[in-house]
C-alpha cells in the first residue's frame, strides 16, 4: 500500500471506529463531549511541575480504550503527531530551568526535566481525550451536538468541511501520484520541476471535487442553519457516565491527590 | 407536475449553459435527456435542484416555484443522483450515508432508520449497510447513491449518466430497478438503448437549447440525432 493510500486508510479507520457498538459508543454524544472537555480543562490547568498530580488521570484513557474496545496502537500513532511540538516547547525548559527538583536513586532531576515530563503527560492526556471522543462518536453527531449547543455555525462548518475534505484531497493526491508514477519511468518521487504544475492541478482538481461533494451535501439538505434533531434523549446512564468521568477529574484537580502523595 | 419555463443558466464566465428551455414532467413519467458532451445536460439537472442559479425563467414543482426561500422544500422533493457516485458517498458507512439526507431534513431518528431500511431493501442492498462506500464495486456504489436519494422520499428523481462505469450485468440490474421505481424520472444519458427501454419521452439538447421534445421514436431518427451531434 502506498504512503498516501495508507494515510487515507488511517484517516477512515478512526471514523470507522466511531461506528462501534460498545457501551462507550452508546453513550449520548453530549455526555461524551462534556466529559472530554472537563477532562481536558482539568489536566491542562495543572502547573508546570505537577507531574505526580497528573498521573492518576492516566486511568481515564486506559479505561475508556478498554471499554470502547479501541486499538491502542492506532490511537497512539495519532497522538504521536503532536509529540514534536510539545518536545520543542519543553526542551527549552530543560536547558534554562536547571534547579534540582528531587533525586531518584542518586540521579538529580531538574525542574526543567520535570516540566518537560509534565508537558508530555499533559499532551498525552489531552490528545487522547480528544481522540477517544472522535473514535467513539460519529463525526456528524459530534458537530450536530456543537450546533445544538449554539456554537457559531461557521466554526462547526470549518470542522465539518476540513474533516470531510482532507480525505477528498488525499484521494486526489493518490490518483495524481499514481498517474504520474506510471508515466515517469522509474522515478520514485515527484520531480521538483513538475512540483508547481502538480500542486496547481491538485488545487484545481481538489476545488472542483470539493464543489461537487458540497453540492451533493446541499442536495440532501445540508446547510449552515440546519440542526438535525438529536438521535435520542439524554438518559440517566449518560449522566452517570458524565459524573463518573467529571467528578474524579474535578476532585483530583482541586485536591491534587498525586501532589500530596509526592510531597507527603 | 414539474414545469420548467424559459429556463436559462450561465456559467461564471458568462457563457450560456442552458438557453430558454421549456418542458414539463408529470408524476411517474420517465423522460430521457440526451445530447452531445457539453450540450448542457448536467447543467440542466443542477439548475432544476438549485445548485446552479438560473439567470431567467421559472422552475415550478406543483404550486411551489424554486426560489431561495423554497430551495430546501424543492430539494426534499426532487432527488439528484450524481454521475460519479464517489461525489455523493462521503460518510464512513452506507447506513450513515443514506441517513444523511433524512437527518439533514430534520427527520426524527426512528423515521430515519425506517427510511434507510426501506431504501436498502427496495434496492436489495441490505447486506451493504455496514460497508464503507470506499469498498463497494461500481455497480454497488451506483445503487448506494440511488438509495441515499430514495431515503428522502422524493417525488421526482434526476439521474446524471446512471449507466456510466457499469458493466452489462450491473446495467441490467439498474434498468430493472429504475423501471420499478414509482417516481417521475429525468435521466441524462448517452446510452440510447437504456433511454429507449425506460423512457416514453425524450428531450434533445444541443448547445444548451432544447431542439426536440418528442416521444421515444426520436431515438430512431438518425438525422435528428446526428444533427444534434450524437
Amino acid at each position: 500500500m502506498s504512503d498516501i493510500s495508507a494515510r487515507l486508510h488511517n484517516l477512515r479507520a478512526l471514523e470507522s471506529l466511531s461506528m462501534g457498538r460498545t457501551v462507550i459508543h452508546r453513550v449520548h454524544p453530549l455526555a461524551k463531549l462534556f466529559s472530554a472537555l472537563i477532562f481536558i480543562v482539568c489536566t491542562a490547568s495543572f502547573g508546570r511541575y505537577d507531574f505526580a498530580a497528573l498521573t492518576p488521570y492516566l486511568f481515564y484513557p486506559f479505561v475508556m480504550m478498554a471499554l470502547a474496545e479501541l486499538p491502542y496502537k492506532l490511537l497512539l500513532s495519532r497522538m504521536l503527531i503532536a509529540l514534536p511540538f510539545c518536545l520543542f516547547a519543553g526542551l527549552s525548559n530543560v536547558i534554562f530551568d536547571k534547579a534540582a527538583a528531587f533525586t531518584v536513586v542518586g540521579v538529580t532531576i531538574s525542574l526543567g526535566i520535570l516540566s518537560l515530563m509534565t508537558i508530555l503527560l499533559k499532551m498525552y492526556l489531552c490528545v487522547m481525550a480528544a481522540l477517544l471522543l472522535v473514535a467513539t462518536t460519529p463525526f456528524t453527531e459530534l458537530t450536530a451536538q456543537l450546533r445544538r449547543l449554539h456554537v457559531p455555525a461557521v466554526f462547526v462548518m470549518v470542522f465539518e468541511i476540513t474533516f470531510r475534505y482532507i480525505s477528498v484531497l488525499l484521494e486526489e493526491v493518490y490518483a495524481m501520484t499514481t498517474a504520474y508514477k506510471l508515466r515517469s519511468g522509474s522515478k520514485k518521487a515527484l520531480d521538483m520541476r513538475h512540483m508547481g504544475s502538480f500542486v496547481g492541478q491538485l488545487l484545481l482538481r481538489g476545488f472542483d471535487r470539493a464543489e461537487r461533494v458540497h453540492a451533493a451535501m446541499g442536495c440532501r439538505g445540508y446547510s449552515l442553519k440546519s440542526i438535525p434533531p438529536p438521535r435520542r434523549q439524554l438518559r440517566s446512564s449518560d449522566v452517570l457516565m458524565l459524573a463518573a468521568v467529571c467528578l474524579p477529574a474535578l476532585l483530583l484537580r482541586f485536591f491534587m491527590v498525586g501532589h500530596l502523595y509526592m510531597t507527603g | 407536475m414539474l414545469t420548467v419555463t424559459d429556463l436559462s443558466v450561465e456559467y461564471t464566465d458568462g457563457a450560456r449553459a442552458i438557453d430558454a428551455v421549456c418542458f414539463s414532467m408529470k408524476a411517474g413519467e420517465n423522460i430521457a435527456l440526451i445530447g452531445a458532451n457539453g450540450a448542457g445536460k448536467t447543467s440542466l439537472l443542477l439548475a432544476l435542484i438549485g445548485v446552479l442559479p438560473s439567470v431567467s425563467g421559472e422552475i415550478r414543482l406543483g404550486e411551489t416555484i424554486l426560489t431561495k426561500k423554497t430551495l430546501r422544500e424543492i430539494r426534499a422533493r426532487i432527488g439528484l443522483v450524481f454521475q460519479n457516485p464517489d461525489d455523493q458517498l462521503f460518510m464512513p458507512n452506507l447506513f450513515e450515508d443514506i441517513a444523511f439526507g433524512p437527518r439533514s431534513f430534520g427527520c426524527p431518528e426512528a423515521e430515519t432508520i425506517k427510511r434507510v431500511t426501506a431504501a436498502l431493501s427496495q434496492l436489495g442492498i441490505e447486506n451493504l449497510a455496514e460497508r464503507s462506500p470506499l469498498k463497494l464495486s461500481g455497480g454497488e456504489k451506483r445503487l448506494a447513491a440511488i438509495a441515499t436519494v430514495l431515503a428522502m422520499n422524493p417525488e421526482f428523481l434526476l439521474f446524471d449518466e446512471p449507466t456510466a462505469f457499469l458493466d452489462p450485468r450491473a446495467r441490467r440490474t439498474l434498468t430493472a430497478i429504475l423501471a420499478e421505481l414509482p417516481q417521475g424520472k429525468l435521466i441524462a444519458t448517452h446510452d440510447l438503448a437504456f433511454a429507449e427501454q425506460l423512457c416514453s419521452q425524450v428531450l434533445l439538447l444541443q448547445k444548451g437549447k432544447l431542439v426536440a421534445n418528442r416521444g421515444r421514436e426520436v431515438l430512431q431518427d438518425a438525422a435528428t440525432l446526428e444533427g444534434a451531434g450524437l
